[in-house]
């Protein structure tokens, strides 16, 4: 059976939510509706596990980075996931309105939500070895060690501005600058 | 759990003792005409009444909506349940109902004679039906949508991957804005997904009165309302339960009982006319247990004998819905208890395949077992169910290939229920035996679709795979359901870490062949290459920083050689030099 928990979004909250998050009454519910299944235990928080039990998350090779960054933005607690969090995180992803005025707020927001998938101690650098680890999860086991080693030094070089040997969020930022953020990392979200 | 008061427990056996007499008698008539195999039509017309009243029950629904939208200046969302006139005259409708269906009660069977059945029936109700066949399958559950999503993670072979003629960086930096695409298939995955959905009970449009659909819709609204959910509560706990109950019961026994009757006789043509007899009878009292309304489409294909019958899996009552109309042999794990005796109850009468459990893992022995089965002309052909496992009814899922490697003639049906009136998916993880037998039996009514396909053989040049794919594929668009290719025992386990490791060479695949397109940009034509493959991957990545750093996007090759100089500072030493005239010479 489906919505099998009885807890109920209360108005006020709906509206707390639309006002932080801009999204409208209508996707809030869905979400909410989203929310509640994949919380198969009824708890009313996510887990990790409750998310990587999407068979499509699984599948990616980055899907347990996207769970952490997930949950590293959610807040605090870092283990679960209120619905209030769960949406905040989503907000990341709205399209960027290009007629309000935090347009580079939201693009910075979303190059955040990169930033920490790489960056896997959080310490706000990301490193060679961190850069490593990610793309060995992308390419598995179809590179070899050493190749795997000169692109990430040749990724690291080219951004290093300040040539500390890592890279920083504005690093990044820089060096993702002609890279099509808003696009890439938008999802449509229907009315 | 519904624990009733004292007072609620006196008046419900109250209402079930005055309830009796009109319900052994609509128990007799029902057996009656089950064993005849005739009909009265009853049932078609009670399923349209409620038709009625629950898109009736929607109008009113959205014309209230507006109302108290315009009242509190909200946005509407879902659609709120309220509707004053209305309730008076539902309840008068249910009033007549109830009188309709103590006379008598059946369902729309005519005897077997005939393609389409029901032709009696008024125009009115054969349009309507037609209608809502069409609407039927087009809801696959899926008007819920909350993103349009934009990237999928493709699951077999396809190479055809569009390789963008955008110049890449480096490789690492082309990694990145990869590894962002991958963020966005990830978070949508999260947002939206075609296995999550599969496994739980399909989503209504609109309320049909019963609790356990509810939760999406709010539910204290008007008192109005609460007064005739409670008369449909009562309705369906105090007077279909118990008529169902006992229905079941006599079915049961009637199998128990035929079965060993006809058992006494040797195998031969008397004993399967009798098996057929006997079979159909009880099936057809079965299912009115629940008051499955079944239609039957396209009965020119029905399987006859020999051969093997695959459908779609829903619910456990799949068998017994297929079973009303042609008789079947099963396949399936002995189990002990109540389901144990009926299994040997039909073993008796014909020959079914049981395995046990440890004979299930030898994939060999149940292969030998179908293929002896099958290639006796004088055995029922056998019922599978490819998916393993039951699925909510709104797409398909993978084929087992089992079924499909023996090489007999294969019988596709595909099977829709309607699950405004009750539905029947049976998630067994979440609800047990029990819950699920009492749901079904006090949901309005089981509505299901049934679509014989023409027979299917596997080609000479296809291998089972391909073939269950093809035949799933029918079934989907005869059915109106989405054909995915995930496996249906995701509902149970984790992805297997292959999947993802395929995931990988997918991408790793990807990645070597746009960047070596780099290489080919970089490469003069003449040039043969010389090196081998350690060295062509250096050269790869010594060839890339020709139009690397963000900066020399739109710069042109002279600065891009010149920069390349300045920047060949690599920090592992190659043991290869990279000829310089190579990179002058760079592309346009």
């Amino acid at each position: 059976m489906g919505n099998s928990s009885s807890l109920m979004l209360r108005d006020e909250e709906i509206e707390q939510i639309s006002g932080e998050t801009e999204f409208n009454r209508n996707q809030i519910v869905r979400l909410y509706s989203r929310f509640l299944s994949l919380d198969k235990k009824g708890q009313g928080f996510l887990e990790r596990e409750d998310l990587m039990n999407v068979p499509e998350l699984a599948v990616n090779p980055l899907g347990d980075r996207i769970v952490d960054a997930f949950f590293t933005l959610a807040g605090k607690d870092d283990k679960h996931l209120n619905f209030r969090q769960f949406v905040q995180v989503l907000a990341y992803f709205q399209p960027i309105d290009k007629t309000k005025r935090n347009e580079n707020n939201d693009r910075s927001k979303k190059l955040k939500f990169a930033f920490m998938m790489y960056d896997l101690n959080r310490n706000g650098y990301i490193t060679r070895e961190e850069f490593k680890v990610i793309l060995n999860s992308m390419v598995g086991a179809n590179i070899t060690a050493d190749q795997l080693d000169k692109i990430a030094d040749r990724t690291i070089e080219e951004a290093d501005a300040d040539q500390d040997g890592k890279i920083s969020f504005e690093e990044f930022c820089k060096a993702m600058e002609k890279t099509d953020i808003e696009d890439k990392m938008s999802i449509r979200f229907l009315n | 759990r519904m624990v009733p008061s004292p007072l609620a427990e006196h008046a419900i056996l109250l209402a079930s003792t005055f309830l009796f007499p009109p319900v052994a008698f609509v128990v007799v008539i029902v057996i009656l005409l089950a064993t005849l195999g005739k009909s009265l039509g009853l049932r078609e017309r009670y399923v349209a009444t409620l038709i009625y009243i629950f898109e009736w029950g929607a109008g009113q629904i959205k014309t209230t909506a507006k109302l108290k939208r315009k009242e509190s200046l909200m946005p509407l969302d879902v659609p709120i349940i309220d509707s004053d006139e209305e309730e008076e005259e539902e309840e008068e409708e249910v009033d007549e109902d109830e009188n309709e269906r103590r006379t008598a009660r059946s369902d729309g069977y005519e005897s077997s004679s005939g393609l389409s059945r029901r032709r009696r029936n008024s125009a009115n109700s054969v349009s309507s039906r037609a209608s809502s066949v069409c609407s039927l399958r087009r809801r696959h559950g899926s008007g819920n949508n909350i993103i349009m999503r934009d990237t999928q993670l493709i699951l077999d072979d396809e190479d055809d991957l569009p390789i963008e003629t955008m110049h890449v960086n480096s490789r690492g930096w082309a990694v990145i804005g990869d590894s962002v695409d991958f963020i966005k298939n990830g978070i949508e995955a999260i947002i939206e997904d075609e296995v999550t959905s599969r496994f739980e009970a399909e989503q209504l449009m609109t309320w049909n009165m019963l609790t356990r659909t509810s939760t999406r819709f709010f539910q204290f609204v008007n008192w109005k309302l609460t007064v005739l959910y409670m008369a449909g509560f009562v309705f369906r706990y105090a007077f279909l339960l118990p008529m169902r109950i006992t229905l079941f019961v006599i079915g049961l026994v009637f199998m128990l009982v035929s079965t060993a009757v006809v058992g006494i006789f040797p195998d031969g043509a008397l004993k399967k006319t009798l098996n057929h007899k006997a079979m159909l009878t009880c099936h057809r009292i079965l299912s009115r247990s629940i008051s499955a309304v079944v239609y039957f489409h396209d009965e020119q294909y029905k399987a006859s004998n020999c051969g093997i019958a695959v459908a779609n899996h829903t619910s456990p009552m799949d068998v017994m819905v297929l079973s009303t109309d042609n008789v079947y042999a099963l396949i399936g794990q002995s189990h002990g208890g109540l389901l144990g005796l009926m299994q040997r109850a039909l073993s008796r009468a014909s020959s079914h395949i049981w395995f046990e459990r440890s004979e299930a893992k030898d994939r060999l022995a149940v292969s030998n077992k179908l293929k002896d089965h099958v290639s006796d002309p004088e055995k029922l052909p056998i019922l599978i169910f490819p998916e393993g496992t039951c699925i909510n009814n709104t797409s398909v899922m993978m084929f087992k290939k089992g079924s499909f490697e023996i090489g007999s003639t294969i019988y596709p049906i595909a099977m829709k229920y309607d699950s405004r009136f009750g539905d029947p998916f049976w998630n067994s993880s979440e609800q047990s035996w029990g819950e699920y037998i009492l749901r079904m039996m006090t949901s309005w009514a089981i509505i299901c679709h049934v679509w014989y396909l023409p027979p299917m053989t596997k080609l000479e040049n296809e291998d089972a795979v391909d073939f269950a794919n093809r035949v799933k594929k029918v079934i989907a668009a005869r059915g109106g359901l989405v054909d995915l290719e995930w496996d249906g025992m995701l509902k149970r386990c984790k992805v297997p870490p292959k999947m993802v490791a395929k995931q990988q060479e997918k991408y790793a695949n990807r990645l070597s062949r746009y960047t070596s397109t780099c290489e080919h940009l970089t490469r003069t034509p003449g040039s043969a290459p010389t090196l081998n493959d350690e060295a062509e991957d250096d050269e790869g990545i010594a060839a890339s920083p020709t139009i690397s750093g963000y900066n020399s996007l739109e710069e042109l090759p002279e600065d891009v050689a010149i920069t390349d100089e300045e920047d060949n500072v690599p920090p592992v030493p190659r043991s290869r030099s990279r000829p310089v005239s190579r990179v002058v010479e760079a592309p346009n």
